[in-house]
């Protein structure tokens, strides 16, 4: 199967800063990659290195199964990009940035201009200058502008970021449809975790340059803990009657916690015990650890 | 080729749609605005004394209300004021992409980025060679208007050609400002430059070594120093194209290879 993208052995520094450590990505055809890491991560840099906009000191870059660089080479004409917070001629409305993007671009076509405005929601903005735009707004144009030319492979910097919840939403939707129904590859970086988790398929974690884990959507689902979350109006209570029937009981925010799997995939049995000792749970709610608190332990809270 | 031209018409875009470009051009034609001035005032020097130190200065830049002497302020204001009116076009086309943070938009494109960079020197050309014929064609509007006395159409046939000659000598001279807005990421190093090598230029010039410094040599071609033909010589031209060379190849191996990090 052809790679969307491949690196092997990238490496980047600045000054002393190793900003990017023997990265290597293999992310097929089709595939939503979500690249998560902390600010500072490398996120970025390795972005622009698959961008050709740094020179990685070594390893190698192919998009689509092309060389990317040196000298800027590569296979853009099918790659769409966001990089960092999107940046506009602020004396151009919105209609002429993307003018200046479709010329860059080489689409002759002119209607994809009032296409992308109409799938970005920028209609309203569309003849306002861009420099007045809200960061949203903002952020739109530049998805919009990566989007112009029908990409196959769409690389995009924290696509979430600026945008209000609904709008965080809406960007995923489209995303998702991109990839759903076009087939196209996304590769998105986030240090918002719950974003990245909604909508890849496979993710990397980067942490201070190096690619510490690479795994499926599936097998990150499997890997997170699960808990049983009790609450009761008598925790002491059903503390000692939990710890009495043999339980590992942790407290929690004014709840009692329970990760062995005989609680997780038995709360029944758990609830009739609390019942039976005269404790009945007010709650009783299996919970998976979410991906921060995932990323965490694998870094081992080393932030 | 077609990316050429996409670009070229992208940076159209952007200058057309800049109130800095058009403050640019608005400055660059204040020269013959008041060369118009002191000719009016030269011409009546009763008016000119009322009117105190203007009428001093005037006498000191030029002396008597003719075309030579009119012309002869044209030359000399364009072989100066250009070097930082020339610069700061130059600095805007490249240093904008970079106070904007706009470069990282263009680098993975389907146009390649050397022909991004090379429609940029373009315009620059353009916008350069329009200016100073505006400033030429205003300069002669003004002087017929204030009513010059020596007019002479081999006088302005030469004095254009001086001029295309000076406008020649200073756009060799801005590939090296569009490699300092490039390297410099902004505004601030290509107008440092300009001003420092419109300072080396009048230095070099005073201790006689004008002829061999590249950006004293439109100056003196300007016949402010004295007659062209005894100050410059083959070698002047040859070291402004070197120059011209070297900022040419600068840009474009920066763009080509440099790290965008930013």
């Amino acid at each position: 199967m052809v790679l969307a993208i491949e690196t092997t052995g990238l490496s980047k520094s600045f000054g002393s800063v190793q900003a990017v450590d023997s990265v290597s990505l293999r992310v097929q055809r089709g595939e939503i990659y979500g690249f998560l890491g902390l600010n500072g991560a490398g996120k970025t840099t390795t972005i622009r290195a698959l961008l050709g906009m740094i020179r990685p000191e070594t390893g190698t870059v192919r998009l689509l199964d092309q060389p990317v660089g040196p000298h800027g080479r590569g296979p853009w004409r099918q790659v769409g990009h966001m990089v960092e917070s999107p940046a506009v001629y602020p004396e151009l409305t919105v209609r002429e940035n993307l003018e200046v993007a479709r010329r860059w671009q080489g689409v002759s076509d002119r209607g994809a201009i009032e296409r992308v405005i109409e799938q970005l929601g920028l209609r309203q903005y569309a003849d306002r200058r861009s420099g007045t735009l809200s960061t949203g707004n903002r952020h739109r144009l530049g998805l919009a502008r990566a989007l112009l030319h029908g990409p196959d492979l769409l690389i995009l910097d924290e696509p979430g970021s600026g945008l209000d919840p609904a709008g965080v939403v809406e960007i995923r939707e489209l995303l998702g449809r991109l990839a759903g129904e076009q087939g196209v590859t996304i590769f998105m970086s986030s240090h918002i975790l719950t974003e990245v988790d909604r909508l890849a398929t496979r993710i990397g974690i980067i942490h201070r340059g190096r690619l510490i884990e690479e795994l499926g959507a599936r097998q990150l689902e499997a890997l997170r803990a699960r808990k049983l979350v009790v609450r009761t109006r008598d925790l002491a209570q059903a503390r000692a009657v939990l710890t009495g029937a043999g339980f590992e009981v942790h407290d929690g925010d004014e709840v009692l916690l329970l990760a062995e799997a005989r609680a997780v995939e038995a709360p029944d049995h758990v609830a009739t015990l609390l019942v039976n000792a005269g404790a009945p749970p007010t709650r009783l709610a299996v919970e998976q650890e979410n991906l921060e608190d995932y990323f965490l332990r694998l870094t081992g809270g080393d932030a | 080729m077609n990316g050429f031209v996409a670009a070229f018409q992208v940076e159209l875009l952007k200058a057309r749609r800049s109130r800095l470009a058009w403050g640019i051009t608005a400055a660059f034609l204040i020269l013959p605005l008041v060369g118009g001035l002191f000719m009016i005032i030269l011409k009546n020097p009763d008016q000119a004394r009322a009117m105190g130190l203007i009428s001093v200065k005037a006498q000191l830049a030029g002396g008597t209300a003719d075309w030579p002497t009119f012309f002869s302020m044209l030359l000399q204001g364009t072989a100066i004021g250009g070097i930082m009116l020339y610069s700061f076009i130059t600095a805007w086309l490249f240093g904008r992409e970079f106070s904007d943070h706009t470069a990282k938009e263009f680098l993975a494109v389907l146009t390649p980025r050397w022909q991004i960079i090379a429609a940029k020197l373009a315009l620059m050309v353009l916008w350069i060679v329009l200016l100073t014929l505006l400033s030429f064609a205003v300069a002669l509007t003004i002087g017929a208007l204030v009513a010059i006395p020596g007019w002479s159409q081999g006088l302005a046939a030469s004095t254009f050609g001086s001029l295309a000659l000076i406008m020649v000598l200073l756009l060799m001279l801005m590939p090296l400002v569009a490699f300092f807005a490039s390297a410099g990421r902004g505004y601030l190093p290509p107008l440092g430059w300009a001003l420092l090598t419109l300072v080396l230029a009048q230095i070099m010039a005073a201790l006689g070594w004008g002829d061999w410094f590249p950006w004293s040599v439109p100056a003196l071609a300007s016949g402010m120093a004295g007659p062209p033909a005894e100050l410059t010589g083959p070698h002047s031209y040859l070291v402004v194209l070197l120059m011209c060379f070297v900022g040419l190849a600068a840009t474009f191996i920066w763009w080509r290879s440099a790290d965008q990090a930013q």
